[in-house]
């Protein structure tokens, strides 16, 4: 009976949130209030996170609704996983704020592209990934990290420095930092995969 | 590519904006060829990178985001919050006062943007999205590090004031700058050594008349300039910029 719930439960949250989408490319000032209640306090979450700066986080939190408000005509509603994108685009927004403000933009000798966030990448995704228990395995296992191996990624996911950038700021050697990086992504990745199997 | 696990991880930090070269090429190539099995692992990198960016402590956003979110695209109040604006109002008319004064110190300059600024401040009365640029815009005049460019005089359109503020960002005001056309939309460009970084879309209202403010930090060496884009803006500029302003 459980199963059958939350099976409901999540066909119910799925068509709600394809009619926020579609309310959304419509710009209905509605939607916009339905998709804040949603994700606002956790896009709020992930900005402060990165910027440390309340009123920053404001500021960008509003850049990053107003991005999606925008941009929604492009998402699929149908396959589109809004979750995952709002997420790409709050992160984006505040990677950007950090860079513009370290001066990082200027002293970087290496183009690394911009970060993805068109719509269009993000279909096909699993649309609850956020609150599924893969997300719950992956936190987990996030604690059995080494120290060195959380830092390079909390540099990577919450700060936007590239692994040259890593290496120069803990003043180890870059084959060191790469080889930090992908364990940990490893070990994340082996978490995931026993409830994912490919 | 060596691993699958090799390939994972360019793609999570690929998707994430960090990859360097020359791995960054070999993974657009890859993804070009977009076989299921590179789009079964495009899709886990994502899933993953979102399941460790929101992997944060939550925290709670102060009330008033809300229905500043939501006034920025129109949504109703409530009547709390048209008390709230109300008094939002009369604070911003207070701070127009007060910038009076400053205004005539700073000189004929800045005292002609006092003017616009309450012109501006008078239609914006019927609009919360006016409302909160104004307010921000009132934060750049009030700050003495705000350099300000006039761009267009010479010409009969577009024309109006760019404000650069090292750690605000650039406000710009424009005038006889007309509605872009359907399904087409303004967007701001910093230009700086020869690359230009979006910054943001905005539209003007039917007077011709425009805001638009971009709160990243910029340097003031930076010069910013206004194409017409596709509705949902472009990574790089499609035509030929309206103006260019810059110190």
């Amino acid at each position: 009976m459980n199963f059958l719930l939350g099976f409901l439960w999540a066909a119910f949250d799925t068509r709600n949130e394809q009619d926020v989408v579609c309310r959304l490319k419509r710009h209905e000032p509605q939607a916009m209030a339905d998709l804040y209640d949603q994700y606002g306090k956790l896009v709020f979450s992930v900005i402060f996170r990165i910027v440390k700066e309340g009123g920053v986080a404001e500021d960008l939190t509003q850049e990053t609704f107003l991005r999606i408000w925008n941009r929604a005509q492009f998402f699929d509603h149908e396959k589109g996983a809004l979750g995952p994108w709002i997420l790409a685009v709050a992160r984006n927004r505040a990677i950007d704020y950090l860079r513009s403000v370290e001066g990082r933009l200027a002293q970087r000798t290496t183009d690394f592209g911009p970060a993805r966030e068109h719509p269009s990448d993000f279909v096909n995704l699993e649309r609850d990934v956020i609150q599924s228990d893969r997300a719950r395995l992956l936190r987990e296992a996030f604690a059995k990290l080494s120290p060195n191996q959380r830092l390079v990624i909390e540099m990577a996911y919450y700060e936007g420095l590239s692994q040259t950038e890593m290496a120069q700021r803990m003043k180890q050697p870059l084959g060191t930092v790469k080889t930090w990086v992908r364990t940990a992504l490893k070990i994340l990745r082996q978490e995931l995969d026993e409830v994912a199997p490919v | 590519m060596n691993s699958r696990d090799e390939l994972s991880d360019l793609l999570e930090l690929y998707a994430l904006g960090l990859l360097e070269e020359p791995e960054r090429s070999r993974v657009e190539e890859l993804l070009q060829s977009a076989s299921p099995e590179l789009l079964a692992r495009w899709k886990e990198a994502l899933e993953t990178n979102a399941i460790l960016t929101a992997a944060v402590p939550l925290v709670e956003p102060p009330p008033s985001l809300r229905q500043r979110i939501l006034a920025s695209v129109g949504a109703t109040q409530r009547a709390v919050w048209k008390w709230a604006w109300a008094a939002l109002v009369a604070a911003s008319l207070s701070l127009c006062v007060y910038w009076g004064e400053q205004a005539r110190q700073r000189g004929q300059q800045l005292a002609r943007l006092r003017a616009d600024l309450e012109s501006t401040l008078a239609q914006a009365a019927r609009s919360n999205a006016d409302l909160e640029q104004l307010r921000k815009l009132l934060g750049f005049l009030n700050a003495a590090e705000t350099r300000v460019v006039s761009f267009g005089p010479q010409q009969r359109m577009p024309q109006g004031r760019v404000l650069l503020h090292p750690s605000r960002g650039v406000a710009l005001i424009a005038s006889n700058l007309p509605p872009a056309p359907a399904g087409r939309i303004y967007e701001m460009w910093l230009l700086k050594k020869g690359q230009a970084v979006p910054a943001g879309l905005f539209q003007s209202s039917s007077d011709g008349t425009a805001i638009h403010i971009h709160l990243t930090p910029v340097p003031l060496d930076v010069k910013i300039a206004v194409t017409v884009e596709p509705e949902s803006g472009s990574p790089e500029p499609t035509s030929t910029p309206l103006f260019i302003a810059g110190l």
